[in-house]
C-alpha cells in the first residue's frame, strides 16, 4: 500500500475518532424552568440543611446547604430519573418580615446516571420563611448534559 | 441628625473655661471585648460586645466617626428571627424609638461619651437601641439611636450596614458615627465606650395569632455545633475625626467540654 492510497483510509479514521470524542461536547441543551419547596432539616450556626420537592422540567427530590449570612450560599442536588444534578449558588436578600425574598444564580457543576456531564447556569428566585426557615426557590435557565 | 440641645450644667461649666481640644497626636488605644450569652454550642445566644478607647489623665479621645467590626463566620445572625420588621431613619428621627415597630428592635446599649470642657472632662452615658432598618444596596441595615440627657441632651442616629468579611469572619458591621456638636467652639463629643448586644436579651416581639397579640421572645443568633480552635475571633477598626484609625481585637474562647456535655439537656 502505498502512501498515497493510505491517505484518504488514514483521513477518514481521523475524522471518525474526532467526530467520536466531539460527541459528549454535543451536548443536549435544555431549557428548565423548576420550583423546589425545601423545609428545614438541620442547622449549625448560619449553616441550613434543607431537602424538598423539585417541580417543572427536572423534577426531583432536592438536598440543599447553604448559609444564610449577608448573602445566601451554598450548594444543592437534585435526585432526578436517571441521575442527579449538583451546583451551587448564590443569592441577594432583600426586603423583611418573616418572608425574605432573594434573587441571584446558580451554576451546575456535575452530576450522575444520565446527568454526569451537567453544566448550566441559571436564575434564581426566591423565599425564605424566617419563622420556620422553609424555602421556595424557582430556577430558570439552560442545562447542558 | 436631630438637633442637640446644652443642659444648663454644661452652660455652667463652659463658662467657667474654654473647651479644651480632644486628645491628639498620640495614638488612640483601643480595647474590643466580646461574649455569648449563655456560650453553649448548637445553642441560640445574645452577642454583647463592646469597645473603650484610652486616652491620658484629664482628656478624652478624639470623636469617634467610624467602626468596623468584624465578627466569626458561621453565626446565625440570619437564623436569629431579629428584626422581621424595619425602622425607617425618617421614621426613627421623627418619633424616636417610640415610632419603630417592636419587631424591629435587635438590641441596646450604652455609649459613655465625655466632653473636656476647659480642664474639666464631662461625661454623660448615652443608652443605645438598634433596629433593622430597610436594605442598602443589597446589603442588611442596621440603625442605632443613642439618647443622651445630661449633661447635653441629645440624640443622635447612625447607620450600620453588614457587609461581607474575609474568612475567618463571616462579616463585618460598618457604623458611621456623626459629630456631635456641644456649643460653638466647643469639642464634639467623644465616646469613650460603648457596649451593646445584638440577641434577644431585653427583647421582645409580638405576633398576631388567631386575633391575640402575643408577646414572645426572638430565638437569638444560632451558634455553631463546633468551635474554631483559637475561639471565635472577632475585630474592629476605629477612625476618629482627626484622622487617625485604632484597631483591637478579641476572641471568645471555647467552652469547656466538660461543661458543654453537662449543659446539653438530656433525653
Amino acid at each position: 500500500m502505498t502512501w498515497r492510497s493510505k491517505t484518504p483510509l488514514a483521513l477518514a479514521a481521523a475524522a471518525l475518532v474526532a467526530a467520536l470524542s466531539a460527541a459528549p461536547l454535543a451536548a443536549q441543551a435544555l431549557k428548565a424552568s423548576d420550583t423546589a419547596r425545601l423545609r428545614y432539616t438541620a442547622a449549625s450556626g448560619s449553616v441550613l440543611i434543607e431537602q424538598g420537592r423539585a417541580s417543572g422540567t427536572l423534577p426531583g427530590t432536592m438536598h440543599a446547604r447553604f448559609s444564610i449570612g449577608a448573602t445566601f450560599s451554598g450548594s444543592f442536588t437534585i435526585y432526578a430519573v436517571g441521575g442527579s444534578i449538583s451546583g451551587h449558588g448564590a443569592a441577594t436578600p432583600k426586603g423583611s418580615g418573616v418572608y425574605e425574598s432573594f434573587s441571584g444564580s446558580l451554576n451546575v457543576t456535575g452530576g450522575s446516571g444520565r446527568y454526569r456531564r451537567a453544566r448550566g447556569r441559571a436564575r434564581l428566585y426566591g423565599t425564605f420563611d424566617r419563622a420556620d426557615y422553609a424555602l421556595v426557590v424557582q430556577t430558570v435557565g439552560t442545562l447542558y448534559y | 441628625m436631630p438637633a442637640s440641645a446644652l443642659a444648663p450644667a454644661v452652660l455652667a461649666l463652659v463658662t467657667l473655661g474654654l473647651a479644651g481640644p480632644p486628645s491628639a497626636g498620640a495614638q488612640t488605644v483601643a480595647t474590643l471585648s466580646a461574649h455569648f450569652t449563655p456560650l453553649q454550642l448548637g445553642g441560640r445566644t445574645t452577642l454583647d460586645f463592646g469597645f473603650a478607647f484610652s486616652a491620658p489623665a484629664r482628656e478624652v479621645p478624639p470623636p469617634l466617626t467610624e467602626v468596623q467590626l468584624r465578627y466569626p463566620g458561621n453565626l446565625g445572625i440570619g437564623l436569629s428571627g431579629l428584626g422581621l420588621a424595619q425602622c425607617s431613619p425618617q421614621a426613627l428621627e421623627a418619633s424616636g424609638p417610640s415610632g419603630c415597630p417592636a419587631d424591629s428592635v435587635m438590641g441596646y446599649g450604652v455609649a459613655y461619651t465625655g466632653i473636656v470642657l476647659g480642664t474639666t472632662p464631662v461625661a454623660e452615658d448615652a443608652p443605645i437601641t438598634v433596629f433593622r432598618a430597610p436594605d442598602q444596596q443589597g446589603h442588611l441595615a442596621l440603625l442605632f439611636n443613642a439618647e443622651g440627657v445630661a449633661p447635653v441632651q441629645t440624640r443622635i442616629v447612625f447607620p450600620g450596614l453588614l457587609l461581607p468579611a474575609p474568612s475567618p469572619f463571616g462579616g463585618l458591621v460598618s457604623i458611621g458615627i456623626p459629630l456631635v456638636p456641644t456649643l460653638p467652639g466647643a469639642p464634639y463629643i467623644s465616646v469613650i465606650h460603648l457596649r451593646a448586644t445584638i440577641g434577644p436579651q431585653r427583647v421582645t416581639y409580638y405576633e398576631r395569632v388567631g386575633g391575640v397579640t402575643l408577646a414572645y421572645k426572638p430565638r437569638g443568633i444560632l451558634l455553631p455545633g463546633g468551635c474554631p480552635r483559637s475561639g471565635f475571633p472577632f475585630a474592629a477598626r476605629f477612625g476618629f475625626a482627626d484622622g487617625s484609625f485604632s484597631s483591637a481585637q478579641t476572641n471568645i474562647a471555647c467552652p469547656d467540654p466538660r461543661r458543654h456535655r453537662r449543659a446539653r439537656p438530656r433525653r
